[in-house]
């Protein structure tokens, strides 16, 4: 696609000042947790994808404008969040679930079962 | 943690921070309180009120306050850290006209808090007779 042939909208989503979100990863037995804060993002504009063992996200904010209201501080940019994960070979790729809640994303990434801990029963010999 | 890793991502932010709150500072007398982490904002003005957007992601809306005193709005909350710690935050703006606090609408949606007060009506103009004596 040519720029000159972009239209307005278009060149504003290009011109997106491009950040990386805040994200956590927290651990339980069956899985990993992976948080990440996109504050102004709705649902629609979440754009989740998997590569080999690459999770990618990419999102834009919406800032909402109010109609005859003149901004007088403004500190909330239009953005774009990007961010990749190398998951780790004890995920179970398959089994990822997002939610999406108050303004985070919530990844569930289910552990493989065999790198799951298990107890060990002992026998009396 | 947040605003240094801002810094790197974008070495210019300290300044357009600095030019964007400077005439604001300077012509509407605003000033600010931050207490650690406090939430980004956008503030809107007319004359009907004051409108207010600020990012509030991953923060219980239980845990929110709005407040109106005068022509003071303060943002209070509670925001859990990623190693379980609570850090409290308070935001407030000074705005050159009063609010009426009744009339406040506040709601979250997607993270963002979207605060809505009108101005206090004017209150009427009186004229003072004055008694010849």
């Amino acid at each position: 696609m040519s720029l000159i042939k972009k239209n307005e909208p278009e060149v504003q989503k290009m011109n997106r000042q491009e950040v990386t979100p805040v994200s956590r990863v927290d651990e339980t037995d069956d899985a990993f947790t992976l948080t990440l804060e996109l504050p102004g993002v709705t649902e629609k504009d979440i754009d989740l994808s998997l590569e080999e063992r690459t999770l990618s996200v990419t999102a834009e904010n919406t800032v909402e404008t109010f109609k005859d209201y003149t901004l007088v501080l403004s500190e909330i940019p239009e953005m774009r969040y990007r961010a990749a994960f190398e998951l780790p070979e004890r995920v179970d790729t398959a089994g990822i679930k997002a939610a999406h809640k108050n303004g985070l994303l919530i990844l569930t990434l289910p552990k493989r079962e065999e790198v799951k801990p298990r107890r060990i029963a002992i026998t009396a010999g | 943690m947040r605003a240094y890793l801002n810094t790197i991502n974008n070495p210019w932010r300290v300044f357009d921070e600095l030019v964007s709150e400077f005439p604001y500072d300077l012509f509407n007398n605003a000033w600010r309180t931050r207490t650690g982490y406090s939430p980004r904002v956008n503030v809107w003005e007319s004359d009907k009120g004051v409108a207010v957007e600020a990012e509030v992601a991953g923060i219980d809306p239980d845990k929110l306050e709005v407040a109106v005193d005068a022509n003071v709005l303060t943002l209070k909350g509670e925001k859990e850290r990623a190693d379980g710690s609570r850090n409290e935050f308070q935001r407030s703006f000074n705005l050159p006209f009063e609010l009426d606090n009744e009339g406040i609408k506040a709601t979250v949606k997607n993270g963002m808090l979207t605060v809505l007060i009108p101005r206090k009506a004017a209150a009427e103009k009186r004229k003072i007779a004055i008694e010849k004596l």
